[in-house]
């Protein structure tokens, strides 16, 4: 089949099929609530993936309630169908259900996909587009849809050349897209301890000099970020990133003051400790799952400076 | 002077965050100060049931500081083991919606202490200030979680061992309710609160005002557009805020018969949310503007002449009140109060504020009917052939489903144009499925950072036992046929004739 013969106004149409469906086999038990905040679009890299996608959609759907638009690039023609994501909050009723939408490419390829999307989106509600599990190195199909969204996340985990991801990146918000990285995100727990230590007491104007350590074979877009961040917001202090051994990742960030040095540093049981200047004690560091990065990456729509600092530094 | 020196640590603190190069609101919150909170009454029931779930729930979103340590004050006798297991305890039974991590117990735990000693005995303060200064925290939160006849024992102990003053950090106070009972004691009791703690390091804490369908008041109101417009006399015909409990006083019959609905409910927490459904916008969202406003409405609630009272307030008492363990068989306790106010301001002019509270009604409620004026003419009729000019109706429930919901006239389908109501549901809890914290999580955080936005203030407190006084006047003057309302039903008809005189009736929540 190809968009020729399946048109949006069908899949809309088999949206409101299933909302009138769910109503009436709800409708003894409750009913079923609508709920829609914004448009996304998921961008899977094969067809389980799609399915990975369509549960975390499920999941999302509680804080961030979205028509779910899952796209792969699947064996077979063009093809979309319909799907419902549904929770019953505890001890109610009532069914709350976000609507989905499963898109394969087919030949067409993504170029086709967003012709096909653009009546699809939900109207006057931001459209965000998430390519998943990719870089903007790697996504090269992915760039077709790019313009449909208010807001691009990309996830430079896996990628080889972290500064060329960067660069992408960057090149990107110069166009003026929003762009985001989940492995930035990742990076919560750690800036988190950080910057409580500075609204705790301490002085960014004592800090002279700042060593970040990161284990592994080759530095990562988290490791750059990291140095990125702190040599943004030290502009004081002289930064510098060194290896270190270990598995891979930030292994710890030391902070050179007259009055002694502070180190946050990793520990077991996704953990940090926090050394120095008085200091001992850890501090656990938040779920990295995809659907908390997520939830997380929904709920900032608008500028992100401190990201947009960071990626610009 | 001291309070000079609390004030200037109280800028450098906000300064020095508004420094940090670190920040990123959009990503984290702001932890709060290092500070160690001490609870007189730890043995209560306020402080297992509420107090320690929402202080270990904040640990849990690690909104406080890995040293954030608690000392807890009864007379029962315990060591500091025996009181973190009693916590321990206390935060597996009612932490309801947090799965406990025995980990973060571990971390959290260990900075739990325990001081036993009489609130009278002035030995109490000196050991409490060893163990304060033990746990080398700059700032301390007194939390008075006790009857209230112990509040100013509590403070002039703390003041006899200097624990209200600091050079390096602050010293604040939480009381809870009542804040008196009547408007001199009230008036007595923060003249005496006031010689120990200034205003600004005193939280008076109404947990009415941090729950967070409350605090979205003032984001429906002053967040959206459409709905300030007709927020007034021109559009409304009047406002009723019912909290309704379908239970009795569950053993607290002892305490019950003292205060009463009026008191327990309307006096606090109902003229609360009456103020923030009422006030005019704050020039800005700051605790000190938001409180100007609020009181400034509490100030504005006509007085009602004792004349008056009989016609705009009610009292009731429930068949079987006076069976309860503990109570009087002949007490006059209000276990159901409702009073109709009015707002002389150019806003509320003319526009009737029901408030009605009580136990054993038909279902625990909580919520504001707004009713608008209805369309000057019927073009429609409702199917039966009468015209149609049902009011619109905007209810914000504040408990148990929280959300708003607004009624209109809708056509019902087919042939011919009849309308009937329909309503359109926001619900807080399933829109947003994210757990809201609890209101003594959000109130706690508030005053640990300073925030006294949601917490009243000495001159609302007072405004608010000033609009009560009256009826607290008149009702103590006279003997009620009591009981006056069966148990299930929506209390006496008393307060049925109060709404029938003006044309208008309860709604039925």
């Amino acid at each position: 089949m190809s968009t020729a013969t399946l048109s949006p106004e069908r899949v809309l149409r088999d949206l409101q099929t299933q909302w009138e469906t769910l109503a009436h086999e709800e409708a003894k038990s409750g009913g079923v609530l609508r709920a829609c905040s914004m448009t996304l679009v998921i961008a899977a890299r094969n067809v389980d993936d799609a399915l990975d996608a369509r549960q975390i959609a499920g999941l999302l759907m509680r804080v961030h309630p979205s028509r779910a638009i899952v796209v792969h690039s699947g064996k077979g023609d063009f093809d979309a169908r319909v799907f419902a994501e549904c929770w019953k909050p505890l001890g109610r009723a009532q069914q709350i259900c976000s609507e989905g939408i499963e898109i394969i490419a087919g030949q067409g390829g993504y170029a086709e996909v967003a012709r096909f999307l653009v009546p699809l989106r939900v109207p006057d509600l931001p459209v965000v587009l998430w390519c998943r599990g990719s870089g903007p190195t790697e996504s090269t199909g992915y760039h077709h849809l790019y313009p449909l969204a208010d807001k691009v996340i990309f996830d430079t985990n896996n990628v080889t050349d972290a500064d060329e991801s960067m660069r992408r990146l960057r090149r990107l918000h110069a166009y003026g897209m929003r762009v985001a990285d989940l492995h930035w995100t990742r990076l919560g727990g750690w800036r988190e301890v950080v910057a409580h230590l500075f609204d705790n007491g301490f002085r960014a104007d004592e800090v002279r000099s700042a060593r970040i350590t990161y284990g592994g074979d080759s530095t990562s877009t988290c490791g750059r970020y990291m140095e990125a961040w702190v040599r943004s917001s030290l502009p004081l202090a002289r930064v510098n990133m060194e290896p270190a051994y270990g598995a891979g990742g930030l292994e710890s960030l030391t902070m050179s003051t007259p009055q002694g040095d502070l180190t946050v540093a990793r520990a077991e049981n996704h953990s940090l400790t926090i050394k120095g200047r008085g200091l001992d004690y850890r501090s656990g560091l938040p779920s990295t799952s995809e659907p908390t990065l997520m939830r997380e990456e929904l709920s900032i729509l608008g500028a992100d400076n401190v990201y947009e600092r960071v990626l610009n530094a | 002077m001291e309070y000079a020196l609390q004030t200037t640590c109280g800028t450098l603190e906000n300064m020095a965050s508004a420094a940090n190069p670190f920040s990123d609101p959009l990503r984290f919150e702001r932890r709060v100060p290092e500070c160690t909170i001490v609870i007189f009454g730890a043995n209560g029931d306020l402080t297992k049931r509420k107090l320690l779930p929402a202080l270990y729930r904040l640990a849990h979103d690690r909104r406080l500081p890995e040293t954030f340590s608690i000392i807890g004050n009864s007379r029962t006798a315990m060591t500091d083991e025996a009181f973190r297991e009693k916590m321990r305890e206390a935060v597996v039974e009612f932490s309801e919606d947090t799965e406990f991590d025995a980990a973060l117990w571990e971390r959290f735990g260990k900075n739990l202490y325990y001081i036993a000693g009489d609130m009278t005995d002035p030995g109490l303060y000196d050991a409490l200030a060893e163990k304060a200064a033990a746990t080398k925290q700059k700032n301390l939160l007194f939390y008075l979680s006790t009857q209230p006849s112990y509040y100013e024992i509590v403070v002039d102990g703390l003041a006899h061992a200097k624990l209200n003053l600091s050079t390096d950090g602050w010293r604040r106070i939480i009381v809870e309710k009542p804040f008196g009972h009547d408007l001199a004691s009230a008036h007595k009791l923060n003249t005496h609160l006031q010689q120990v703690f200034p205003e600004r390091e005193t939280y008076r804490i109404d947990h009415y005002l941090g729950k967070e369908t409350v605090q979205n008041i003032f984001g429906f109101r002053f967040g959206n557009g459409i709905f300030e417009p007709l927020w007034n006399r021109r559009y409304i015909n009047q406002i009723q805020i019912t909290a309704a409990e379908s239970i009795g006083v569950e053993g607290r019959g002892a305490y019950y018969q003292e205060a009463g609905a009026l008191r327990d409910m309307i006096q606090n927490h109902l003229l609360q949310v009456m103020a923030t459904i009422a006030m005019e916008p704050s020039a800005v969202f700051e605790s000190d503007a938001v409180r100007d406003e609020r009181a400034k409405l509490l100030r504005s609630i006509r007085i009602m002449k004792p004349s008056d009272v009989p016609r705009f307030a009610v009292a009731g008492q429930y068949k079987g009140f006076r069976e309860e363990e503990g109570v009087n068989p002949l007490a006059q306790t209000d276990t159901y109060a409702a009073a109709t106010f009015y707002v002389d301001n150019w806003r509320w002019a003319g526009v009737p504020f029901f408030i009605r509270s009580g136990k054993k009604l038909p279902k625990r409620v909580t919520d504001i009917a707004i009713q608008f004026k209805a369309a000057p003419l019927a073009l429609f009729g409702d199917g039966s052939g009468e015209p149609n000019t049902r009011p619109n109706l905007l209810i914000l429930r504040i408990q148990p489903e929280e959300g708003i919901s607004l009624r209109f006239l809708s056509k019902e389908p087919g042939e011919g144009m009849s309308l009937r109501p329909v309503s359109m549901d926001f619900n807080y809890g399933t829109s947003f499925g994210e757990r809201s914290p609890s209101a003594y999580e959000t109130l706690l955080l508030d005053a640990m950072q300073g925030d006294a936005t949601l917490y009243t203030r000495q001159d609302m407190v007072e405004a608010s036992w000033r609009v009560i006084q009256p009826i607290l006047e008149d009702w103590g003057n006279r003997k009620f046929p009591f009981p006056n309302y069966e148990p299930g039903s929506w209390g006496p008809a008393e307060a049925d004739a109060m709404l029938g005189r003006l044309g208008l009736r309860w709604r039925s929540s």
